[in-house]
């Protein structure tokens, strides 16, 4: 059984996350709130996500399993404005999903989930840790995007540099620790990622948050933030770019 | 030359394409007498500079190489030391033959008879020193490795193929198998479109990838050490083989009765030296080799050393490693890594 009413730019904060790696996902209900791990068809990114119940207006739930299009959430989302509330309710009987927007009213099959069984987490122990503000990493990314498909991160004790090189030009965002909102770190590490991945990850990330980094080197790098006013919490890998062994 | 297994192995066909990033262990010599005998003129007469000296091998060598490397390949050339002294009686042989068909390609000239010439010219390659020392040199200056086997550098390359140091070993000789090499690919260097000779007709030639294991596996053989004793019965650079037995035959035999000296005894012929040969094939001299580095192609050198040695044209030569040039950059994200899955932390 699920119930709840969640603010919309809320629900679309959650579905934003979760779309930038796959179309659908099994989110794990419970009377708590939910979580979701996903992994993307590549295995290259992963998400996990919990949010707690405080997330949303109402919410009422048994411990139970939905598969969820996030296409059609966001055909809803498209139907509502900022500040509507957005009504879910699971029909146990037909198997669908029922959203309510207003006076509209919006039927859709849930997914099967047999097959989607959750992935496995890497167990990693990353070395460095960098906590910057979301808007400080879309900087980062802007400027590397007219230059190349990759972009290596790189911490030390005294910054973190986003790097990246193409053909002829190269572009650098360095912030010194002073500009960091904290920075643990030993010794340089530094790894390579793929920057449409990155990029989409970080787009996801609702502005102005802050995000920490776990970075090694040659490792996924792991990165986390909050969403829907703190009350959920986001933690995305993505595996690095290595020189071909 | 090599043992002639053809009958008993089949080739899956490759692309070039499919070898990116593999390191190849070529068997110099073997690559090298290709050029010589497939690049020349129209009647024949191998490439030569103003000097005489021949150099259908630095065109083979440049050209093929670059396209290789173009492909991503990491071609290792591994060159041939003291020959086996079994081997000494082919090596005769074979040099008797150069020479008759030398003086062949002579009289088809002055007959006017260029297609004779020309194939006549074909069988008359011979390798000589300087051939192989500006074979080395070219390939030192395009930044490829270049491997001095103890003893045949077949044996060597197939080696360094069954020890990893290489992906596949690269001959036109079956005998790489026999020497041990997990995997062969053969028609590396004469891959593409080639005019057959003794006629006037083109083939397209692929590149051929066989696998010991499925040699193996595919004409019920138990081991190497049985193939080799097939190749043996049926006859290699070091012995004639048994008059009479070709590949299928030789099977059987070795099926039916295990080994050399069983299938000899069945059919009452003897081979002499038949151990020293399994020797050659089994336990030859090689020499471990590891750390090689695939160097940026010298392009002032290779243009010096071509064009104004051996008088090729600097715009050919410029234009062959233009090709490498716009590889690299196109390779600019390879050099950036490749993309691995988070699997590998799971």
């Amino acid at each position: 059984m699920f119930h709840a009413k969640i603010k919309s730019e809320v629900l679309k904060g959650i579905v934003d996350v979760v779309s930038t790696l796959v179309d659908e996902a099994k989110f794990n209900m419970n009377a708590d709130g939910f979580d979701l791990k996903a992994v993307d068809p590549a295995h290259v990114a992963m998400i996990e996500m919990n949010v707690e119940k405080g997330a949303f207006e109402e919410f009422t739930a048994d411990e139970t399993e939905l598969g969820i299009d996030l296409d059609k959430i966001k055909e809803v989302l498209r139907l509502a404005r900022s500040g509507d509330i957005i009504e879910m309710k699971q029909d146990e009987e037909k198997n669908r999903l029922v959203l309510n927007v207003g006076n509209i009213t919006r039927r859709m099959n849930l997914v099967d989930i047999t097959g989607m069984s959750d992935p496995r987490v890497p167990n990693l122990s990353l070395p460095a840790m960098v906590e910057v503000t979301s808007d400080e990493l879309q900087k980062g990314i802007r400027a590397a995007e007219s230059v190349s498909d990759h972009i290596a991160l790189t911490a030390t004790p005294e910054d973190f540099e986003m790097y990246s090189e193409g053909d002829t030009d190269s572009a650098t965002l360095r912030l010194p620790k002073e500009l960091l909102l904290s920075l643990e770190c030993e010794e340089q590490v530094k790894s390579l990622f793929p920057l449409d991945y990155f990029s989409n990850m970080v787009r996801s990330i609702p502005a102005g948050s802050a995000v920490s980094i776990n970075l090694g080197s040659d490792y996924p790098v792991k990165l986390e933030f909050e969403i829907a006013d703190k009350k959920g919490s986001v933690r995305y890998l993505l595996a690095p770019r290595i020189e071909s062994d | 030359m090599g043992v002639n297994l053809s009958a008993i192995i089949t080739a899956e066909n490759l692309l070039l394409e499919d070898l990116e990033n593999k390191v190849i262990a070529i068997d110099a010599y073997n690559a090298i007498y290709q050029f010589l005998s497939i690049i020349r003129g129209p009647d024949g007469t191998p490439l030569k500079d103003a000097t005489g000296r021949v150099t259908s091998h630095l065109t083979g060598l440049l050209y093929r190489n670059v396209n290789l490397l173009e492909a991503g390949i990491k071609p290792i050339y591994v060159f041939d030391g003291v020959p086996h002294e079994l081997k000494s009686q082919t090596l005769a042989e074979r040099s008797e033959r150069r020479v008759k068909a030398h003086q062949e390609w002579k009289e088809a000239i002055s007959e006017g008879d260029i297609e004779r010439a020309r194939c006549k010219a074909t069988q008359s390659s011979r390798m000589t020193n300087e051939i192989a020392e500006s074979s080395r040199i070219l390939l030192t200056y395009l930044g490829i490795p270049v491997v001095q086997a103890p003893e045949e550098g077949e044996a060597q390359a197939a080696y360094m193929a069954s020890n990893g140091e290489a992906w596949a070993a690269s001959s036109q000789d079956f005998d790489s198998l026999l020497f041990g090499a997990p995997r062969l690919v053969r028609n590396l260097n004469i891959s593409g479109r080639r005019k057959l000779p003794g006629s006037r007709g083109y083939k397209d030639i692929n590149i051929e990838f066989i696998e010991l294991s499925k040699v193996l596996e595919e004409n019920e053989l138990q081991s190497r050490e049985q193939l080799v004793d097939l190749a043996i019965l049926v006859g290699t650079d070091y012995n004639p083989g048994i008059r009479g037995i070709g590949p299928k035959r030789g099977l059987k035999l070795i099926q039916k009765h295990g080994d050399l000296q069983s299938a000899l005894d069945a059919i009452s012929e003897d081979i002499p030296q038949a151990e020293c040969i399994q020797k050659i094939f089994l336990d030859s001299e090689k020499i471990e080799v590891s750390g090689l580095e695939w160097n940026e192609p010298d392009r002032d050198k290779i243009i010096d050393y071509l064009s104004r040695d051996h008088g090729f044209s600097k715009n050919r030569v410029t234009s062959a490693l233009d090709r490498l040039k716009s590889k690299k950059r196109d390779n600019k994200s390879e050099q950036s890594g490749s993309q691995v899955s988070l699997d590998r932390w799971v």
